[in-house]
């Protein structure tokens, strides 16, 4: 059983367990599953704003670059714009052209050569000519174009402007002469005076900075710039070597996508500005682009990705190790919850096996004392009824009572304390009282024989307050002992306190004496023993019952568990839901003894035959005769009498057999009984409802008046089903 | 127990005399119940010299009461004893009929 019952608690914690692993898991998954969205939304837009960033960094850098290409080509623009009225003023003399080259150079440092390049024919005295100013060592030098193998009119910077009629940037080229100089001419045409080209200004301005300004723009570590000419020349790039040597074009079939290539070079070279990704050499990357005006150049930064996103890569990998750590955290305080939660259950389960132990110790205490009521139906002159409230599962509370050599035995006591210890020593105490009491007759010497006993073994110096009487139910003679318990009520003809010696409780030392006493109880005395729950029961404003309320309420005359009833009734109504503080016990005495010396009895044995009713007259005028009773009681009497006999006579036994009704009559001093006896179905006349008296005629019934008029004339009705018989107790005072 | 009726000047008086338990109940109740068929008018129950009476005999004056009560008639209880006003009183008679001296 034992076992059976741990196993089944383990295997409820293994339950728990498996369920709080699961909601567990599910926990931990929830969590990381949040924390890996927030991860997401953040490394999203962190994503944009740092590829934003990235894009306004490669504009502003785009935009300087442009700014300094700009300003160096109008200086070179200007130069020659300015001076293209010199030159056709010089061409009167043309030998003096060779001045305004030279002007040029000297005034621009940004101009490396300049020419002024006559129309072939123009000039009669010189078919061609052109004199060219550049610096060599610091100084402004002269050299002449006009060469065969040169052939400058063949040359595009010369050509093109006089096509097109205005200002003309050339391709760039490498300069043959001056190493490898990058360099770009603009050239314009000069217009004679009768509006003809006569010739085209020129200067040259080398793009070595272009490299300088360029590669300067490294806003990352390995990003680059790249300058297109208009016809797709690669000017500046990271491949030196390809330098002016390739155009874009030729990479096209190289590229990886070659759509994307081909998209970016034609955006490129049509003058747009924006950026696009790009894949080269298997590295994703970002091209920012944006032309320059005038040269019809495009610029381009290129960066790689995994540059731009380094930053947010090194705060993902945070990202993700703070979310790992807060996961692992997650777990961890799930485990110490599940941990802590287990412990719980092994208390709760502790607890409930307690508490059901307590409950088997409640059904065990209450069994231990008297607890069917009435417990002496088959007796006449006792009535008694008692209950135990303990305010915890157990209690220190008890009573006992029962009946030997026609004496009630009975007592009552309060252990000092509650719950546990003290229902050990209320099983204890209740022991003694059924031990010592079976062979005393006097209760003075089973208090002192328990008092010993208990003093004795008494090691916890708990005490039980005890209240020990003997009453003789022949003659009502009551002996009684008290021990340090409350006075109990006794109720006579009015309700006193019972005369008692306080003495002792129980246990406080051995070899104490106590004081026995004696009273007489007549026909019809009670008496009331409690313990303090009863009248020290609290309200929530911690008022006390007291015994002000106690006694209102035995002043109504009621029986044992009438009485009984309405007390607990009246408490829990006074304690209005206030927690029970002390164990309440109650027991009542109703001493009915009906065999006094001042009696005599009457019998009347009837047949179940109406006619027989008449008998009732003479056997009621017989009692009036005894105790000389006025009419009107003799004929109430006799009405009673007759009623309760008729109800008997029409409907105890099946029509037409053969029944006796019992009819006896008990006259004491001041009292008359009438106990109607007969061997009928079990029929309760007193059960029956009362009738509306005050119901207009047409509602009232015919029947429901004889037990009405039983009822109202004798001072107390009672009926018993006792040994297969229907008794009727009707009393009444005279 | 012996009932005797008149008539006067159209009211039926019933003179009950002796006593009205659960037998004497029985013996006069076709007595009462032809009573019962002249409710329509006044009855008159004179109880001077009725000296008892159980639920049973209450039980005719009532099943009378309700008759007259249905018929529009009216029943007057005369001379009743102190006893058996008591009882009357008891069993809320003393509200359904009219008593007189």
């Amino acid at each position: 059983m034992k076992s059976h019952k741990l196993k089944e608690g383990a295997s409820a914690i293994k339950d728990i367990l498996r369920h709080s692993a699961g909601m567990g898991l599910l926990l931990v998954i929830v969590a990381a599953l949040t924390l890996e969205l927030t991860g997401l939304v953040q490394y999203y837009f962190s994503k944009k704003g740092i590829r934003e960033e990235a894009s306004r960094r490669a504009e502003c850098q785009l935009e300087a670059t442009r700014l300094q290409i700009v300003d160096i080509v109008d200086q070179a623009e200007s130069a020659v714009r300015n001076s293209v009225w010199i030159a056709r003023w010089c061409l009167e003399n043309t030998d003096s052209l060779h001045a305004v080259a030279r002007r040029i150079v000297e005034d621009n440092p940004v101009v490396v050569g300049s020419t002024v390049a006559l129309v072939e024919g123009y000039d009669k005295k010189h078919p061609l000519l052109a004199p060219y100013a550049c610096r060599e060592d610091g100084n402004v030098i002269i050299k002449s174009l006009a060469t065969e193998e040169y052939n400058y009119p063949a040359q595009e910077w010369f050509t093109r402007p006089i096509e097109l009629d205005e200002g003309y940037w050339s391709e760039p080229y490498v300069d043959i002469g001056g190493g490898d100089i990058l360099m770009t001419t603009y050239s314009m045409p000069v217009h004679d005076a009768a509006g003809r080209i006569a010739a085209v200004l020129t200067a040259d301005i080398s793009l070595d900075w272009l490299r300088e300004v360029v590669g300067g723009a490294q806003i990352y570590p390995n990003a680059f710039g790249v300058v297109l000419s208009r016809e797709g020349q690669l000017m500046v790039s990271p491949a030196e070597s390809l330098n002016m040597r390739s155009s874009i074009n030729d990479f096209s079939s190289q590229a990886e996508d070659r759509r994307a290539f081909d998209s970016l070079s034609r955006s490129m070279l049509s003058g747009r500005s924006g950026n696009m990704p790009f894949k080269a050499a298997g590295k994703k990357s970002q091209v920012y682009f944006a032309p320059v005006e005038k040269t019809g150049w495009s610029m381009s930064i290129v960066i790689p990705e995994d540059e731009i996103y380094s930053g947010i890569k090194n705060v993902g990998l945070l990202v993700t190790i703070l979310q790992l750590i807060g996961v692992g955290l997650l777990i961890l305080i799930l485990y110490a919850v599940a941990k802590s939660q287990m412990k719980y259950r092994e208390i709760s389960d502790k607890k409930e096996r307690m508490e059901s132990e307590l409950q088997i110790g409640r059904g065990i205490q209450m069994s231990m004392i008297p607890n069917i009521f009435p417990p002496f139906p088959e007796r006449r002159d006792i009535d008694m009824s008692a209950c135990l409230v303990p305010a915890k599962e157990v209690g220190g509370d008890l009573y006992d009572f029962y009946i030997r050599d026609e004496k009630l035995y009975f007592c009552i006591g309060d252990v000092s304390g509650k719950g546990v210890p003290a229902s050990l020593v209320m099983a204890v105490t209740r022991s003694l009282f059924r031990t010592v009491s079976a062979h005393e007759k006097s209760p003075q010497r089973i208090v002192t024989a328990m008092n010993d006993s208990m003093s004795d073994m008494n090691e916890s110096s708990m005490f039980v307050t005890f209240f020990c009487g003997i009453l003789d139910l022949s003659t009502g003679h009551l002996r009684y002992c008290n021990a340090g318990h409350n006075p109990p009520f006794i109720f006579t003809d009015k309700i006193a306190k019972l005369d008692v010696v306080p003495n002792l409780p129980l246990g406080i030392a051995s070899g104490m004496s106590f004081q026995e006493q004696e009273t007489d109880l007549s026909y019809d005395d009670s008496l009331f023993l409690y313990t303090d729950g009863l009248t020290e029961a609290e309200n929530l404003s911690h008022e006390q019952f007291g015994e002000a309320r106690l006694e209102a309420i035995l002043h109504v005359r009621r029986s044992a568990q009438g009485q009984m009833d309405a007390v607990r009734e009246a408490v829990e109504v006074f304690v209005d839901g206030a927690p029970q503080s002390d164990d309440l016990t109650m027991l009542f005495i109703h001493y009915l003894n009906d065999k006094r010396p001042d009696s005599s009895e009457r019998h009347l044995i009837l047949h179940n035959d109406i006619q027989q009713i008449p008998q009732l007259a003479d056997f009621v005028e017989t009692i009036a005769q005894e105790k000389t009773l006025d009419q009107g009681l003799v004929m109430g009497l006799n009405l009673a009498l007759e009623e309760a006999v008729t109800n008997v006579i029409l409907y105890a036994y099946p029509k037409g057999s053969d029944g006796l009704v019992d009819v006896e009559a008990i006259l004491g001093k001041n009292r008359i009984d009438f106990i109607i006896s007969d061997s009928g179905t079990p029929f309760d006349p007193t059960a029956a409802a009362e009738p509306d008296l005050n119901a207009p005629v047409q509602d009232r019934p015919i029947g429901g008046l004889g037990i009405h008029l039983v009822k109202t004339i004798m001072d107390s009705v009672s009926y018993q089903r006792s040994d297969g018989k229907n008794i009727l107790t009707m009393i009444k005072k005279i | 127990m012996e009932i005797k009726t008149s008539k006067e000047n159209s009211v039926l008086t019933a003179r009950l005399i002796g006593r009205l338990d659960t037998p004497a109940s029985q013996e006069i109740a076709p007595q009462m119940n032809a009573l019962a068929e002249e409710a329509d008018g006044t009855i008159v129950l004179d109880c001077t010299e009725l000296n008892y009476i159980s639920s049973s005999g209450l039980r005719l004056f009532l099943t009378l009461r309700k008759a007259a009560g249905a018929k529009g008639g009216k029943i007057i209880v005369k001379g009743i004893s102190n006893d058996i006003r008591t009882v009357f009183m008891m069993t809320g008679f003393l509200n359904l009929f009219q008593i007189e001296e």
